[in-house]
């Protein structure tokens, strides 16, 4: 009895020590250097559509509601509850009391409703400074499915919509929907993108555009204030020039870390990897546009023509599951029953001959010309697709374009086929089957009504297990139609200095920062 | 007849050819930038032979392999055989360097003898613009012309072609302009020799030996010229050996894997040291001011 009280003694005493020294280490103060590849576009949420935008904004901003660390669950953030109504179309939040903007402005019911209105109405005064391109993506246009917004009373807010949407409160925690102040949008109208004012743990110091972003803690931040005092953002392009700068200590993290480098991470002591929870796919694209594309056979042929799991290992230093679906298993409605096209170039070859493409054909094989999370080196990973289609006897030009010209050209269906990916933005299977592979908005020109059926059917659905089918349904219908090579889903690693605490990346690609410490 | 056949002999004895190919030969520098040439374009012809690998077979899980007996320099990011596609983008260098000083030399010597011998009004319009040409500096107006065409090696060869033009648009016309008012084209024009004649059988030799010097030299830009532009992603496209894409894609590599990078930049080095050196070889040889030395 009395040796057991001892043990429990013993471990009590580890125990509370380390809680003890894991409280005590927790430090205020310090600055953290960022590195990144490349410069922020805009710091109006709204207004941007890139993860280096909205790396920033999410520190200046907060969302309704928000994503538990790590996690696409959705919790409490300026909205502390919410009720919806039973037919799923009103939807009502109340709302956190005592929130200051940065400029001293109060977060109310009626900044709440001057903001959506802003987005939504075309007719807004202040619907101005760019296209407002993810609200029209994920509430269907303007004004959208999201009906009216009324003010309740000065902390409730409802809003009314016009149909039912499923994922409609995993859309509300998205980076873009961050609450901006009314009154600094009146006051800096076409340049408030320069001048952010939110309710975030940080505001902005100094934007030097092209360069970096320097952003202070708030000191009247409504959850407890920020362990750091500052961050600066820096835009490094090359990963192997920002990976030097990292290992000489002028910046103290940085995500884009070539799978090259990943070994000396490991291998460091003052060096320490973070891994990206995987929610995102690369994949190579074929358009149906262009013959001979529009036949499944040679779409399926160029699927078991390419070993996804050897170009993982030299590519991805491991840190990657080959993909068979065009959304990855950390998704709920998986389907996982999926038989994969497996690596097989006999049978390529057998189909392209039953195609009629025995000898093979010429087409430009379009790859990415900047690294990605999910395809961090796109000119290698190209060139191993084109050799390996040479293998079955096609030949593919490799041809390329500055990334805003690419991305440009790929969204008007101008390549024949292309390596792109997506880094999901909420957690919802919608976010990439609709948005990548539906009839209105793929990039290849793949049409399938029976998909898009199935596809809007899931998105008017409340019924969790109902939905979960309907997904699973339309991997299906994907997986038979072949409209891409789905290559990898990756988890993206990111280089931190040991001293660098608490930081947690979340699976949508960006996360708030100021939870994070130094401790040295 | 016995004046004749002295005429004869001490025409071959002071042929000013010969005479520069023999002081040519005496030079150590120049013998040194003939033999690099030599090796290169021997290199070049003989490829298929002296390369122990395919230079396009990828190995992707034999990646930054250190060198070795199996791979003498290594392999590189897709673990194909460096030593291979060095061999192979000795071609490349050296149809880059042909091809875009022929076309400069071509269009050059044209500009340059049409402005030289004609002047007045298309004097001052070519000269003014192989002037705006030169204001900018060239590889930004290579980068212009290839983005504006598309990144293609052929295309970088164009564009590098074209900015080598004005140069030997001065060359010839500053030469046509030095002879064109001596009393021996009075001669041959009193003789009745049109502009055709004139132009091609004496101003033109007479451009020669500046011309030799600078088309060598201008090779010797001309490969480095595009290894940048493939460097940048503008030239050649992958999976082309070309030596500036190859030293580009070995960046990324450079702590872990220098081997990938260090080769590729040291043919750089040597095709380019080689065409200079010939180049001031041939500079001192042609200089009439050496004559007889």
């Amino acid at each position: 009895m009395r040796k057991i009280t001892l043990t429990t003694f013993i471990i009590l005493a580890v125990i509370m020590s380390m809680f003890v020294t894991g409280v005590m280490a927790q430090e205020q103060g310090g600055t953290l250097v960022f590195g990144r590849g490349g410069d922020t576009v805009g710091l109006d949420p709204i207004q941007v559509t890139d993860g280096e935008s909205f790396k920033v904004t999410q520190q200046i901003y907060d969302t309704l509601v928000d994503y538990t660390p790590g996690t696409t669950e959705v919790e409490p953030a300026l909205a502390t509850d919410w009720e919806v109504s039973e037919a799923g179309l009103t939807w009502t939040f109340h709302l956190r009391e005592g929130v200051e903007f940065h400029d001293g402005n109060p977060f109310n019911a009626e900044a709440v409703k001057w903001n959506f209105d802003r987005w939504r109405l075309e007719d807004h005064p202040y619907h101005i400074g760019g296209e407002f391109t993810y609200y029209s993506y994920m509430f269907q246009g303007f004004p959208g499915i999201i009906q009216e917004v009324n003010v309740v009373d000065e902390y409730t807010v409802e809003f009314v919509l016009s149909e039912k949407q499923a994922p409609f409160l995993n859309n509300l925690a998205m980076v873009p929907f961050g609450i901006a102040s009314p009154e600094a949008v009146k006051k800096y109208g076409e340049d408030y993108f320069k001048n952010p004012v939110g309710t975030g743990a940080f505001v902005l110091e100094e934007w030097r555009q092209g360069d970096r972003v320097i952003l202070k803690a708030n000191e009247n931040y409504w959850r407890e204030r920020a362990y750091l005092d500052e961050i600066v953002f820096r835009s490094i392009p090359d990963n192997s020039a920002r990976f030097m700068e990292l290992q000489s200590g002028s910046i103290d993290m940085m995500d884009g870390v070539s799978p090259e480098d990943v070994e000396a991470i490991e291998e460091s002591d003052t060096l320490k990897l973070s891994l990206r929870p995987s929610m995102n796919v690369g994949y190579f694209a074929m358009n149906f546009k262009f013959e001979p594309f529009d036949d499944v056979r040679v779409r399926r042929a160029f699927n078991h023509a390419i070993d996804k799991q050897a170009i993982i290992d030299a590519f991805y230093a491991g840190l990657a599951e080959p993909a068979k679906n065009p959304m990855p298993p950390s998704i709920w409605g998986y389907n996982d029953e999926i038989e994969p096209y497996e690596y097989n170039p006999e049978k390529a070859k057998e189909l392209l001959a039953e195609a009629g493409y025995e000898d093979g054909f010429e087409f430009d094989l379009w790859y990415l010309p900047v690294p990605r999370p999910y395809i961090p080196q796109g000119k290698f990973i190209g060139q191993a697709i084109q050799s390996y289609l040479s293998e079955i006897g096609v030949t593919a030009n490799l041809v390329t374009y500055d990334w805003s010209t690419y991305l440009d050209k790929t969204d008007h269906q101008e390549a024949p086929t292309y390596m792109l990916g997506w880094t999901g933005d909420n957690g919802d299977p919608d976010n990439f089957l609709y948005v990548l592979l539906d009839k209105d908005n793929s990039n290849n020109a793949y049409e399938s009504d029976e998909l898009h059926e199935v596809l809007v059917e899931a998105q008017k659905t409340m019924d969790q297990d109902k939905r979960v089918e309907l997904y699973m349904e339309a991997q299906e219908i994907i997986h038979q139609d072949a409209p891409w090579v789905p290559l990898v889903h990756s988890t993206p690693p990111i280089a931190l200095k040991s001293m660098v605490e608490n930081y947690i990346p979340n699976p949508t690609g960006t996360e708030k920062l100021h939870r994070v410490w130094l401790s040295e | 007849m016995s004046e004749s056949k002295n005429e004869k002999n001490m025409q071959k004895n002071t042929n000013p050819w010969f005479e520069a190919w023999r002081r040519l030969l005496k030079s150590k520098i120049g013998v040194a930038g003939l033999g690099i040439i030599i090796f290169l374009i021997l290199v070049a012809l003989l490829a298929p032979v002296l390369a122990p690998h395919d230079p396009f077979k990828q190995n992707i899980l034999a990646r930054y392999k250190a060198p070795s007996s199996e791979h003498l320099l290594g392999t590189d990011e897709m673990g194909r055989d460096i030593l291979s596609r060095i061999i192979y983008g000795s071609r490349i260098s050296i149809q880059v360097g042909l091809v875009s000083v022929g076309f400069a030399l071509i269009f050059g010597v044209s500009f340059g003898l049409l402005a030289g011998f004609y002047g007045g009004k298309l004097d001052m319009l070519i000269m003014r613009f192989m002037d705006i040409m030169l204001a900018f500096p060239s590889i930004l107006l290579a980068i212009g012309i290839v983005a504006i065409l598309g990144p293609q090696l052929k295309n970088a060869m164009l564009a590098i072609g074209i900015i080598n033009v004005p140069r030997f648009a001065r060359i010839v016309r500053s030469s046509v302009l030095s002879i064109k008012e001596s009393e021996y084209i009075s001669a041959a024009r009193a003789l009745g020799a049109g502009d055709f004649r004139i132009i091609f059988k004496h101003l033109l030799p007479n451009a020669m030996a500046p011309l030799i010097v600078q088309t060598t030299l201008s090779i010797a830009t001309a490969i480095l010229e595009a290894a940048a532009l493939s460097f940048l992603g503008l030239g050649a496209q992958p999976p082309s050996p070309e030596w500036g894409a190859m030293l580009s894609d070995a960046r990324s590599s450079l702590q872990r894997a220098p081997w990938v990078a260090t080769f590729p930049g040291l043919a750089i080095i040597f095709g380019v040291l080689g065409f200079n050196l010939l180049g001031d070889g041939l500079r001192d040889a042609l200089d009439p001011k050496m004559k007889n030395v």
